[in-house]
């Protein structure tokens, strides 16, 4: 039924798609999930690591992106994207580059939502431009503004961009994305600890090997971003099941 | 012209032919040579159905040498994953034939875990129960194939008196629907059964337009024709690549009569099918 209508990207149907917008936002399927939360004074993003090719060196699989860290490590800003690989390093690039430019021409660093609208407004020219083809890819963009409030960003390959409490991005996002409707609670995220423990648990209902395959970044307010290393990360973990288990405990003691 | 189903006029080829006087004298002027090409394209497209162990071909059907009551065909890398941790870990199974055949779309690289490199649908009976029969199918079988394989494997007389289930998965994107596919929860499972087809299925039906397509609607249209009981249980997945959580989605089939008896251990088989995924990883840079 689309056959006629989704070779060209500036064609719309007569149902008014545009199937190439609409065939782009399946290329972000194909990456691994991510989830963003976003806390009272903390934001935090997790993604599934893919295992890496034996010989492939790690250091260059790196998927959570700083776009841009003030002189005194202050504010930051932090992106995570999902889909086609080469089109996230064309856009992480561009967005630095404005970052820096914004930074030069009016002496202040960007804010989250200057930078989303940014990287927005780049894939939405390209939705609209002939001979080129849609980036095929999502964001997740949190970071703190000058006035401490932290915020999560996502954008999609339509160049549509929304904030959000917490999202997920990537394979099975409706799954993690649901997990977070009901769990995303006032108390979930009182603290910071709990707002990490949040996103961990999120990706552990789809990563299928368990927390050695989570790679985790935080930003807490004026605090430099802080990557998890895996001891930190495993010990997060074994917290959640901690808890799992007391929760089944009390459970079962409730029912007998 | 031909309307589609959702009202959408396309030029369709017309079967009844043209009477265009060019094409009749293009034909005319075939050489000797493209005979021969065309031979020989026939030759490399044939479906030849084996038996590994002595390599010889088999001269009657599979079916027809192998008669059985219940047969059950994977069709998909998933769907293969699916039947060897399930089912065949419990029992022994002997493998009965092969079917090998060559198209465009071949690449041994699949199937080098999966099925012996040479062969791309294998053919196993139970050895406690002869008359249990497996396909496991990881290649793709063209349009110009399939009649072959349904001739070589059903034969041109099948008995009525068996149950056949076809387990294979589709793109999400295939399934017609009026919501977006990102509101879909995918992975899930459809069925599409013939008319003496009498159990009830594991999963819901397909609903309108229930098209399937490939082999198993092959399968499926030669089963209602010769009468034959038979259901497909199509998974709708939005990764085509081997997937625990797609395979996983088979699960309630498990439940079907055709596969009761045949399972045994499912914890075992969860363990069997990790490590079915670890070694066929594919490692790709594409995607973030």
């Amino acid at each position: 039924m689309a056959s006629r209508y989704d070779r060209a990207i500036t064609v719309f149907s007569p149902d008014g798609h545009l199937f190439q917008v609409e065939y782009a936002q399946e290329a972000v399927k194909k990456g691994s999930t991510a989830v963003g939360i976003r806390g009272t004074d903390i934001v935090v993003l997790g993604v599934e690591k893919k295992s890496v090719a034996k010989l492939q060196d790690e250091r260059t699989v790196r998927k959570i992106c700083a776009l841009d860290d003030h002189v005194c490590m202050a504010f930051a800003v932090l992106t995570l994207f999902k889909g086609l690989t080469a089109d996230a390093r064309v856009v992480i690039n561009r967005a630095r580059v404005e970052c820096q430019s914004h930074k030069l021409t009016v002496e202040d660093p960007v804010t989250v939502e200057y930078i989303t609208r940014f990287i927005a407004t780049l894939k939405q020219k390209y939705t609209q431009s002939n001979g080129r083809r849609p980036f095929g890819i999502s964001a997740l963009i949190v970071g703190f503004d000058d006035d401490g409030i932290p915020r999560l960003y996502q954008t999609d390959p339509s160049g549509t961009y929304h904030a959000w409490k917490a999202n997920a991005i990537g394979r099975s996002a409706k799954t993690v994305r649901e997990f977070l409707e009901k769990n995303y609670t006032e108390d979930a995220i009182a603290n910071d600890n709990e707002a990490i423990k949040l996103a961990i648990r999120a990706l552990l209902e789809v990563v299928q090997s368990g927390g050695k395959n989570v790679e985790l970044a935080i930003i807490r307010r004026n605090q430099p971003l802080k990557m998890f290393s895996a001891k930190e990360i495993e010990l997060q973990v074994a917290e959640i099941e901690k808890e799992k288990e007391e929760a089944e405990k009390k459970k079962s003691k409730k029912t007998t | 012209m031909a309307a589609t189903f959702f009202g959408e006029v396309v030029k369709a080829p017309c079967r009844a032919g043209t009477e265009d006087q060019e094409e009749e004298e293009d034909e005319r002027r075939e050489t000797a040579e493209d005979r021969e090409v065309r031979r020989q394209l026939a030759r490399k497209r044939e479906v030849r159905l084996f038996r590994r162990q002595t390599k010889t071909s088999l001269e009657v059907s599979l079916l027809e040498k192998y008669p059985c009551s219940k047969f059950i065909i994977a069709i998909g890398n998933n769907a293969v994953a699916f039947l060897s941790s399930f089912v065949m870990n419990s029992g022994v199974w002997e493998e009965v034939g092969c079917a090998k055949l060559w198209n465009e779309w071949c690449r041994t690289t699949d199937t080098v875990h999966l099925s012996p490199t040479d062969a791309f649908c294998v053919f196993y009976h139970l050895k406690s129960n002869p008359s249990v029969l497996l396909c496991q199918c990881s290649c793709y079988v063209a349009e110009d194939q399939q009649y072959q394989w349904l001739d070589k494997v059903f034969g041109s007389c099948p008995r009525r008196n068996m149950q056949v289930t076809v387990l294979t998965c589709r793109h999400v994107t295939d399934y017609k629907t009026a919501e977006s596919t990102s509101s879909l929860h995918s992975p899930f499972l459809k069925a599409l059964k013939t008319e003496n087809f009498k159990e009830p299925p594991c999963c819901s039906l397909l609903e309108q337009p229930n098209i399937v397509h490939d082999l198993p609607a092959a399968v499926l249209s030669y089963c209602q024709v010769w009468k034959i009981p038979a259901i497909l249980y199509l998974c709708y997945t939005d990764v085509m690549k081997l997937d625990l959580i797609t395979v996983g989605a088979f699960k309630p089939v498990l439940s079907s009569r055709s596969l009761k008896g045949l399972v045994k251990n499912i914890p075992q088989s969860t363990e069997i099918l990790k490590k079915l995924m670890t070694t066929n990883e594919i490692q790709s840079n594409i995607y973030t």
